[in-house]
């Protein structure tokens, strides 16, 4: 294996890293970096000398590792002098750090038949996974990344699998919530960074839900057996142990597990926006004029990092990924989105990472110290953003004031190319359908100009043929 | 050893409860050597077998 190089800039520490106390994560230039103890050191050279690691770091599914230098060592323990760190690992950065609740069904569902492939994996070569967390998957785009190295550690005879619980309120759990509900699952995973517990899973059903797959086993009697045994502490560990529980059952277990999510569909209901390209009021010019402008801003360089905000099934993602190395494509409604993902599934694409977020209700930060996991914009910002047929939604449907939005795009810091539909749009008169009729004063297309102008350079405006809706590719002032 | 994450009593009971027959057989036994446990213990301390904090 090759050394890593010395680190380029100074290492901060990762805030989210903390729970797992043989290991801790620090960010520096393009590199993560992992701090081990002598015990997460061991279950490393296990891992490292396994066909596990070779395999899933060959198929992108494992996130590149290798053994940092000593001047790395050297910088954590300067900065961390207490950890006791005995050795560390330097891993690709992934180039845009996602969370579970800002994923489609399908993206949270291949997240889990990772996780148990790993299991799997693991478990026939003397290893086992420690914890079942979605937060340890990224992606590579539409592919999912496994990149928590520090899961690993070396089995132990009889133990039973440790991370089930976890993997039933942060995967399965969620997944059954939507596939028998049709409830989204990003509120709940986003209002608690733990997910959701067997015993509140359990009172969302009737006892008629029993019958259907995976529900009498994993959310019946596993509340049952909960409260049942609430007061037990790790007497039960040594219990199984000593009643012969070997690993040929924890493999059983993660098969059955994998055979149920496979099988679990989305059931979103009807969506607004879902059926929004065959019904949408544009004309075939229009977009073909709107596509010609984006291509042409997309084109003038290459970037680093674009949004495309409100992307729908991503027509504009797509262009946006011909000049930039990622495009975070994002919409709010996760029907659309997550057919979005399984195109791009289907095609290996590994330069459009989609995301389900309400721009008027961003990804907020949660857990200990609201430091565990950051803000949407607080990830990186983008160099460029797509605004495209959005702003009516968040003015008009959502009351923001046009001043803000374009403050918003402005504090995003880099160029925007944003479309404004004036208020004779079709589809801004049916947005304001139920309002008064002196409803959102300033929507209108002066008003929008005057606020871009003065936060922006506009670069070029283009009206469209419609003759309700413009486009402005904006530069920051 | 003890794990980071608490993995659950019930949670692991449920392993064997519903892992085929050699949970069932790992069930069995873990039952049996409780049902013997309480008995033993049943003729001294009848309260032992459940540790209250």
């Amino acid at each position: 294996m090759v050394e890593a190089s010395r680190t380029q800039t100074s290492l901060v520490l990762e805030p989210g890293s903390f729970r797992d106390w043989d290991g801790r994560v620090f960010l520096g230039g393009d590199r993560v970096y992992r701090a081990l103890s002598d015990l997460g050191l061991a279950d490393w050279d296990a891992l490292a000398a396994s066909d596990l690691f070779e395999q899933f770091t060959a198929s992108g599914e494992l996130v590149a590792t290798e053994p940092a230098g000593e001047d790395v060592l050297d910088d954590i323990r300067r900065l961390d002098p207490g950890g006791g760190w005995a050795g560390a690992l330097s891993h690709e950065r992934l180039p845009f750090v996602s969370y579970p609740y800002e994923w489609t069904f399908s993206m949270l569902q291949d997240a889990a038949l990772l996780q148990l492939r790993l299991v799997s994996a693991a478990l026939a070569e003397g290893l086992m996974v420690k914890d079942a967390t979605p937060y340890n998957v990224q992606w590579r785009g539409s592919q999912p990344v496994f990149v928590d190295v520090g899961s690993f550690e070396r089995a132990r005879e009889g133990e039973p699998w440790v991370g089930y619980r976890q993997f039933c309120m942060l995967f399965l759990y969620p997944l059954l919530l939507e596939a028998y509900r049709g409830v989204a699952f990003q509120p709940w995973l986003r209002g608690s960074v733990d997910g959701i517990s067997p015993t509140d899973f359990r009172a969302l059903f009737t006892r008629r839900d029993a019958f259907r797959r995976g529900m009498l086993r994993h959310v019946f009697l596993h509340a049952s057996l909960e409260r049942r045994y609430a007061d037990r502490g790790s007497d039960v560990r040594g219990d199984l142990e000593k009643a012969g529980f070997d690993r040929k059952i924890v493999a059983a277990s993660v098969e059955s597990a994998a055979a149920l999510v496979r099988r679990l569909r989305p059931r979103p209901g009807a969506s607004t926006w879902s059926e929004y390209d065959q019904t949408c009021s544009y004309l075939d010019a229009e977009t073909a004029a709107k596509e010609e402008l984006v291509r042409r801003v997309v084109g003038q360089r290459h970037r680093r990092l674009t949004w495309d905000l409100g992307c729908n099934e991503g027509r504009f993602s797509r262009i946006a990924a011909e000049g930039s190395d990622l495009v975070i494509a994002v919409d709010s409604d996760r029907a659309v989105v997550d057919r979005l993902y399984v195109a791009l599934r289907n095609e290996a694409s590994t330069s459009i990472l989609p995301l389900v977020v309400d721009l008027a209700d961003p990804s907020p930060a949660i857990g200990w110290d609201n430091a565990e996991r950051s803000t949407l914009t607080a990830r990186g910002l983008p160099e460029l953003s797509l605004c495209l047929a959005l702003v009516h939604h968040l003015s008009v449907s959502r009351n923001v004031p046009l001043r803000e939005v374009v403050r918003w795009l402005r504090d995003l810091g880099g160029e925007v190319v944003v479309e404004l539909p004036d208020r004779s749009d079709p589809m801004v008169q049916r947005l304001l359908l139920g309002k008064r009729a002196d409803a959102h004063p300033d929507y209108s297309r002066e008003t929008f100009e005057q606020e871009l102008r003065s936060r922006f350079e506009v670069v070029e405006s283009l009206e469209l043929a419609s003759g309700t809706r413009t486009l402005y590719h904006a530069v920051p002032r | 050893m003890l794990s980071y994450i608490d993995p659950g009593a019930g949670s692991l009971i449920l392993q064997a409860l519903a892992g085929g027959v050699a949970g069932a057989m790992v069930a069995g036994k873990l039952y049996w050597s409780r049902i013997k446990r309480a008995l033993r213990l049943g003729r001294s301390e009848p309260d032992a077998d459940e540790p209250r904090s």
